[in-house]
């Protein structure tokens, strides 16, 4: 049975790392990580993660810049995206949707709860 | 390791148990398929050796369950068919590997092996820990090449911590994975093998802090001096997860242990954290130059967006909700000065909220309240200050004022985000700003928070609310600073708790600094604490017994007896064994605190003394003191029972009284100072206590109800109950006279079932309306009559004749 995989992009080291220990304490998903959106981009190609969680503010190429990328190329646009970010209003919920996000959590996340989140967003089990 | 057995064979079930048994793996058996997989569900395992043909659910088919549920630990069939079908058929449903019946035990041990080696693809072969070395093909644990001779379970445990070097262990999660389900003993089984596995560390000279104690949590290997890994490889070496999901404990713990890696990262990480505090303080510090270029400030608002969605997740909501603020100031352009003075504000806050975060990412409500809490006593943790005010700055400012009087916080910025989290947060005391809070929305909050102090800091110029109104509110003036405010806040947070206390505590102070003395009574009075202070150590022992004091405070070096020497005096003295007591010291050095534990003192303060610090630490102290005389049975001082266990009994009492139709008395003794004396000591309270205890039957009740009154239960008494009191309250004071004591007052009353009352309350009234004073006749009478006749009126009223009246009843 394949171990589901996850990419998590973030230009921030302790904010992957705590991203990796949230989700890897209650989940056997594989968790690789990018430090920004093109190492993301690089990464999805290479790696095919079923997911990737995907932080919006990043230096050089944010999120939904990155996104667009991934959308661009045949061999990443079916990879479902889940954006994990601080900049979160009504209103970036409604366009996130509509450019095609599967999903969208708040940072700060609460870190027993992530995984389970990522799950609903995902529609995959726990187990 | 931890291996399932699955095997219906009783015979080769044992056998299997002794081959993996005397490899140090623990072994667990289940007889069939169906049992097998609850137990797979339930404990995590390392390896299932799985017999094909099983009762119930066979090997197969529980091969293909396992997997299709993602578990993914090693499975090696044990098969009595050597035909290459079955071996498909096993290793298609996932299976790892087989061994063909009869096995050779060799043979099974090296696949098992083998099996468990490729389950930690990158884990090395030997695990080592500095000089500590473990290996897994001998067995063999060695320190600096020398052996050590470690017993089973001590190897399985050392070997635990190695596998798994960056997880706190509770206690539970070591017995689920190192003793089989049948055999579970009891925690204290852990703590016994961790002395023992840390005594043989430390005889063959490895440091005695290599496996540490996580208080509140369990256990856990030190962090290897050499630099830390980073966590993503860590946890690939411990093959924990991907490759070894049967290695983890299971939820109850994880969740803990998840905490403990976050608490890990961020002290990790702080460094860079605090860099990124001090972008921010550039950035304000240009904004007052009006020298904020246009790079900077991006940096900044990048660094404050960052922080602003990390900081919650280390339990820090507060920190998450500055930076917030700070990074919508930021996003402004043309500051007012005002608003770069508010900017400064928040981001000096900040840095101070973070800086101080070690304390706040444990205890944090928001990290713990969907967490399994640590197991630490809750008289421990500071109170809980809810802050409603919706303007940043302000509560700010407030948070770092709680901070420094060692309150926990919690900030709401509106009073509908606060009542949603009543419930999880349960706040010791609430205070709001006006101007976030309506009539309504106040008495709703106390309808919610009925016991709990309301504070409302009232703004200028207008007066939203009617104080009148608000009875249990305090309504704090406005412009308050916020030293003024939390100081309003700790004195109602005080009150509160004395009411539930309802006793003000007495401290004794000991240090050879007069000086230091008088600071103490200063900073203690206002807070309804009576200081009894003592320069001179040599007079110690009689103060002590003169102050019966609630808690002791002793500075370390005085002379000529320093404060360990009496710290430990009074731990070997049975009376005062259990008293609290801090320790003054301006060494902060490990050797220090660790003697100051040593010898058995409770907690210490640091010199000079800082007084929020040092009212906080007592504070708490006496808490918990509170909470644990509430729990306790026997009353420390007068050896007699406590307040809720005499209640229990008393309650007994009075139902057996009414199904058998029979009386009982409730008796009430005060003891009260005579005229120009002080408070009865602690001397005469265990006497009175001793002669109270002496002076009736083993069936009757005797409590000690408050400071300085006793109360007695006694089943089946006559009405003379009252004349037969008196009699045995002057014995009491006769004994007390000839043991050298000043007399004391009793006042006594006695109250009947069923006609003075027919509950507990009711009685305990009555008996209180008809209480009258002693001390003055039998005084009197003592005083008058010459010690002869002192021993006539002792004849007359002994304590045998207030026994045999009592028993003949």
């Amino acid at each position: 049975m394949a171990v589901k995989s996850i990419l998590v992009v973030d230009n921030e080291p302790y904010i992957q790392e705590v991203t990796q220990i949230c989700l890897e304490a209650v989940t056997h998903w594989h968790i690789t990580t990018a430090s920004s959106g093109q190492e993301a981009i690089d990464k999805a190609e290479s790696e095919q993660p079923d997911a990737i969680l995907l932080d919006v503010m990043m230096p050089d190429m944010d999120g939904l810049t990155t996104f667009q990328a991934l959308q661009a190329n045949p061999q990443t646009r079916h990879i479902p995206v889940i954006l994990l970010t601080a900049k979160v209003q009504a209103s970036d919920y409604r366009r996130y949707s509509e450019i095609g996000i599967t999903g969208t959590i708040a940072k700060p996340f609460e870190p027993l709860e992530l995984a389970n989140q990522v799950a609903q967003l995902l529609g995959w089990t726990l187990q | 390791m931890k291996i399932l057995v699955v095997e219906d064979d009783n015979l080769t079930a044992s056998a299997l148990a002794t081959v993996l048994g005397n490899q140090t793996y623990t072994v667990e058996i289940a007889t069939d398929g169906a049992s097998a997989w609850e137990l797979i569900e339930t404990f995590p395992y390392d390896l299932v050796l799985l017999d094909i043909a099983l009762p119930k659910l066979d090997g197969i088919s529980l091969c293909r369950q396992i997997r299709s549920h993602h578990y993914q630990m090693p499975i090696l069939l044990l098969t009595a068919h050597d035909s290459s079908h079955d071996k498909a058929v096993g290793l298609d449903a996932g299976a790892d590997d087989y061994v063909v019946k009869p096995f050779d035990p060799e043979e099974l041990v090296a696949r098992i092996r083998a099996l468990l080696r490729r389950g930690q693809a990158t884990a090395q072969a030997v695990l080592t820990w500095e000089q500590l070395q473990l290996d897994p093909h001998s067995c063999e644990v060695s320190y600096r090449g020398q052996i050590l001779a470690l017993t089973p379970k001590e190897y399985a445990l050392l070997e635990l911590f190695l596998r798994n070097p960056r997880r706190v262990f509770s206690c539970s999660a070591i017995l689920e994975n190192l003793w089989s389900f049948e055999d579970i003993p009891g925690e204290e089984a852990v703590r016994t093998h961790i002395k023992g596995l840390r005594q043989k560390l430390k005889a063959a000279g490895a440091p005695t802090d290599c496996i540490e104690t996580v208080y509140g949590i369990g256990y856990r290997l030190k962090p290897a001096s050499s630099p830390p890994q980073r966590h993503s490889g860590q946890a690939r070496d411990a093959g924990s997860k991907c490759a070894h999901p049967g290695a983890e404990a299971p939820a109850s713990s994880s969740a803990e242990q998840t905490l403990a890696a976050i608490a890990d990262v961020w002290d990790r990480f702080k460094p860079r954290i605090l860099e990124q505090v001090a972008v921010l303080e550039q950035a304000a510090t240009a904004i007052s130059s009006q020298t904020l270029t246009e790079d900077l400030q991006q940096q900044a608002q990048q660094q404050s967006h960052s922080l602003a969605g990390s900081l919650g997740t280390f339990g820090l909501e507060t920190g998450s909700q500055m930076a917030r603020s700070i990074n919508q100031l930021l996003h402004c352009s043309g500051w007012s000065a005002a608003e770069g003075q508010r900017l400064r504000q928040l981001v000096a806050v900040l840095r101070q909220t973070i800086s101080q975060a070690p304390a706040a990412l444990k205890k944090s409500p928001s990290v713990l309240s969907t967490a399994t809490a640590p197991a630490g006593d809750p008289a421990d943790e500071p109170p809980l200050l809810l802050l409603i005010d919706s303007n940043p700055s302000t509560a700010a400012a407030l948070i770092a004022e709680a901070t420094h009087w060692g309150l926990r916080t919690e900030l709401a910025t509106h009073l509908a985000m606060a009542q949603a989290r009543l419930s999880q947060l349960c706040p010791q005391v609430v205070l709001l700003n006006a101007c976030s809070v309506d009539q309504s929305g106040l008495s709703d909050l106390r309808r919610q928070l009925p016991t709990v102090p309301l504070l409302v800091r009232l703004l200028e110029p207008a007066v939203p609310l009617d104080c009148q109104d608000l009875a249990p509110c305090v309504c704090l003036p406005p412009l308050s600073t916020p030293a003024q405010v939390l100081k309003d806040v700790m004195q109602q947070l005080h009150q509160a708790n004395s009411i539930a206390a309802k006793t003000d505590a007495t401290i004794m102070v000991v240090d050879d600094d007069p000086h230091l003395l008088a600071v103490v009574r200063v900073l203690l009075q206002p807070w309804g604490l009576h200081a009894v202070t003592l320069d001179d150590p040599t007079r110690f022992w009689q103060t002590l017994e003169a102050a019966a004091p609630d808690l002791l405070v002793l500075d370390l070096k005085m002379t000529p007896i320093n404060g360990i020497d009496l710290c430990r005096q009074v731990r070997q003295n049975p009376d005062w064994s259990s008293l609290p007591i801090l320790i003054l010291t301006s060494c902060r050095d490990a050797r220090t605190i660790s003697q100051v534990f040593a010898a058995g003192a409770d907690d210490f303060v640091s010199k000079p003394i800082v007084g929020p610090e040092f009212v906080t630490r007592i504070m708490h102290r006496l808490e918990r003191v509170r909470l644990l005389s509430n729990l306790s049975e026997i009353d420390r001082l007068t050896q007699v029972s406590t307040r809720p266990k005499a209640t229990l009994d008393l309650y007994k009492l009075l139902r057996l009284a009414q199904r058998q139709g029979q009386g009982l008395s409730l008796m009430l003794i005060q003891v009260e100072p005579m005229p120009a004396l002080h408070s009865p000591g602690s001397a005469v309270l265990r006497q009175v206590g001793c002669g109270l205890r002496h002076g009736v039957r083993e069936e009757d009740v005797v409590a000690r109800w408050s400071e300085t009154e006793f109360v007695l239960g006694l089943y089946g008494m006559p009405k003379d109950g009252q004349n037969r009191l008196q009699a045995l309250l002057s014995v009491l004071q006769q004994d007390l006279i000839a043991a050298g004591f000043e007399p004391v007052t009793f006042r006594m009353g006695v109250a009947h079932y069923p006609d003075d009352g027919e509950n507990l309350p009711a009685l305990y009234q009555s008996a209180l309306q008809q209480s009258i004073v002693l001390a003055d006749s039998l005084a009197d009478n003592l005083a008058e009559q010459p010690r002869d006749q002192h021993s006539a009126y002792h004849s007359c009223a002994n304590k045998s004749d207030f026994c045999k009246s009592t028993s003949a009843i």
